[in-house]
């Protein structure tokens, strides 16, 4: 550029100013607007969509499908679709460090690269072109980026279709856009149709992709938020993976009824022996690795077993709430709403909570229990060695309420089938009743199929 | 008084010569497009003060991180406001700068003699993006974990340096408290000194060389 075009250039700017407006107050004034605009758009983001919540960082489920701010997402979907090509898909460097080194270098140095004067928008459509691609590009990537590249029955359809939008496209235009403008000379109205056209394929394709895109599974993780929810849901996972062993208060100190580890010696864990000395990070650090020498077996993911750091994180709060007096436990809604007088419980609202903190930890697959389940109303009704007499409709005598009422069933022969349940505390007696009235009244599944059943509150005078 | 006061600054500060050069300066006809410079610096000042509300509660360790922010959401007065425009106006600052680059670029306002702005534009460009791969990983939840996982993997695959590059962002061969430790440190000091520094020039340059104006056929 020579000083002629330069003194031309400030001369132009001049007379523009010299037409223009005041910084102050014309410039400004729509400045401050659109902050005042934006700044009411966050406060009504924050307050009406807010954050998703989301677990705990969790380093041992690898299982988890990462994926980064929305607006890195194009660049994922790039990675993933170059990763397609043949052969040069494999030199990964290429896509993750050479393409976007050189696009941002590209970037950086347009001033320098587009060296002309010109300014309006007929006298430079080659380089207008390419960023029009480049941005729809990457906006279309953004919106697939949730759409796998391999359909779940093997199909490579979807992927091919993406790499043609993402890769194929932008690159036959650009390569077009390139011959038009420098060997065909053509006229800008061409070069802007070839623009448009370009970008209306790769918005068919991607549109194509998405009739295709199969439904999105991606699922809400349940994260308790307040104290009450970690420490209900502590407790929860403590019935179904501790419970077996340490007793649903903690205070089991000689194992009774487990395979394996009959008479085993252990510390009572609701002891201040053990809430006093161990902290918190220690108490996570036994559940995830157990105690292999006395029997415990590892419980966090790292070391096999089942449990998030998260969901350890709950059980060693539900442990401090509820049995180390140095806390105070909030209050805590109850397992099931009380039954009225000649009131039915239904599996929904009574029985489903209660088997959830008090059976299922051995009553679910994969532990001994004469293959009786009881992870859901089915399971309940018809699995087990003695599906036939564990529940009867309207027998006292089913096999299930005799054992939580502490007799054992015994065979003809006098041997001891089924033991009393649950083996080492009895249930509550309120719970007890819970059971016989569900039982002896058809054990109803819905709260509606309960309220049929149930006398009519007008009969049942208040107490 | 009030006068008195006033004049006793005025001598000393020079309120006349602020608004001569600061506020009272001609500009073109400006639009509705080039007030996204302006909104991009008002969401790195609201930014900067929600941030530094929210580093009042924040523990950058892994045992604490992700409590912390549960309390800043559930026990902190007001915490989910403050967090909720942080985490909202860094998706639309990354938005916003990225509009106004391409309005500039569109425009061809990085020509003569705006080149050096420009540069300085793409500096500014990258930061706030480097803001937001830092600040992902703080609230340390599974997506951001896994986001910094893959994120600092892609860093590693770069042929010579990756390998140094990945250890020195996390700070081993792990994700690990060192990580969160150091992204901490970036996201509020590091990235941020930069960022505020480039403003400075950038804002240096725009009024040096005044706002371009729209372009028209004979330009």
């Amino acid at each position: 550029m020579n000083d002629e075009t330069k003194k031309q250039i400030n001369e132009k700017y001049e007379r523009e100013v010299s037409k223009g407006e005041k910084f102050w107050p014309d410039t400004i004034y729509r400045d401050l607007v659109m902050s005042l605009g934006i700044f009411l758009l966050l406060i009504l983001l924050a307050t009406f969509i807010g954050i998703p919540a989301e677990p705990k960082a969790d380093p041992s489920d690898t299982s988890y499908v990462p994926r980064p701010e929305w607006y890195f997402l194009f660049l994922f979907k790039f990675l993933a679709l170059y990763g397609q090509i043949p052969v040069l898909g494999k030199i990964e460097w290429i896509a993750t460090a050479l393409i976007p080194g050189v696009a941002v270098g590209i970037l950086a140095l347009i001033p320098f690269i587009e060296k002309n004067s010109h300014r309006y928008y007929g006298k430079r459509i080659l380089s207008i072109s390419i960023m029009t691609i480049m941005v729809v590009g990457i906006v279309l990537l953004t919106m697939v980026s949730e759409v796998p590249t391999v359909a779940e029955d093997g199909s490579k359809l979807i992927g091919i279709l993406q790499t043609i939008m993402g890769i194929a496209i932008p690159l036959a235009a650009y390569i077009l856009l390139f011959l038009m403008s420098f060997v065909f000379k053509s006229s800008t109205r061409t070069m802007i149709w070839t623009t448009v056209i370009s970008a209306l394929a790769m918005i068919a394709f991607t549109g194509a992709t998405l009739a295709l895109a199969p439904e999105s599974t991606h699922e809400e993780a349940e994260v308790a938020t307040t104290l009450v929810d970690q420490i209900l849901a502590g407790q929860d996972l403590y019935s179904v993976h501790c419970a077996e062993c340490h007793g649903d208060d903690g205070s089991v100190a000689v194992i009774q009824g487990v395979e394996g580890l009959e008479g085993e010696k252990i510390t009572p864990i609701n002891s201040r022996d053990v809430l006093y000395t161990i902290t918190d990070s220690a108490m996570g650090e036994v559940i995830a690795y157990g105690r292999p020498n006395a029997g415990m077996p590892p419980f966090g993911k790292t070391y096999g077993g089942e449990l998030t750091k998260g969901e350890m994180d709950y059980i060693t709060i539900f442990m401090r709430y509820m049995w180390d007096d140095r806390f105070e436990a909030p209050v805590i809604p109850e397992l099931f709403p009380p039954l009225a007088d000649g009131e039915v419980p239904s599996y929904d609202v009574h029985l489903q909570p209660i088997v959830k903190r008090y059976c299922i930890s051995c009553h679910r697959a994969g532990k001994e229990n004469n293959n009786y389940l009881m992870t859901s109303y089915d399971e309940i009704l018809k699995t087990g060695d003695n599906a036939a007499n564990n529940i009867i409709p309207g027998d006292a005598n089913s096999y299930l309420l005799q054992v939580i009422q502490r007799h054992e069933i015994t065979d003809a022969n006098g041997e001891v089938i089924i033991g009393v349940m649950p083996p080492s505390n009895a249930l509550k007696p309120n719970i007890m009743d819970v059971f016989t009235r569900w039982i002896m009244n058809g054990m109803p599944q819905t709260a509606e199929e309960a309220a049929k059943i149930s006398p009519p509150p007008a009969a049942t005078p208040a107490p | 008084m009030w006068n008195n006061i006033y004049n006793w600054l005025d001598e000393r500060v020079g309120f006349n010569d602020l608004y001569a050069n600061l506020l009272d300066r001609p500009e073109p006809k400006t639009s509705w497009w080039n007030t996204l410079g302006s909104a991009s610096m008002f969401l790195f000042v609201l930014q900067g003060l929600t941030g530094i509300f929210l580093t009042v509660y924040y523990t950058p360790s892994p045992d604490h991180a992700y409590d912390s922010v549960q309390y800043i959401m559930e026990g902190v007065a007001f915490g989910w406001l403050i967090r909720g425009i942080h985490h909202w106006g860094a998706t639309l600052m990354v938005l916003v700068v990225f509009i106004h680059m391409l309005r500039v670029f569109f425009t061809a306002s990085f020509k003569y003699p705006r080149e050096l702005t420009w540069l300085i534009g793409i500096g500014l460009l990258l930061t706030t993006l480097g803001m937001g791969f830092t600040g992902y990983l703080l609230p340390w939840n599974q997506k951001a974990f896994w986001a910094t996982t893959v994120g600092t993997q892609i860093a590693g695959t770069v042929p010579f340096i990756g390998e140094f590059t990945l250890k020195a962002l996390r700070g081993g061969p792990d994700l690990s408290a060192l990580t969160l430790q150091r992204f901490f440190s970036a996201h509020i000091w590091m990235i941020p000194g930069i960022l505020a520094a480039l403003i400075g020039v950038h804002l240096f340059l725009i009024m040096k060389h005044g706002e371009s104006h729209w372009p028209k056929k004979d330009d």
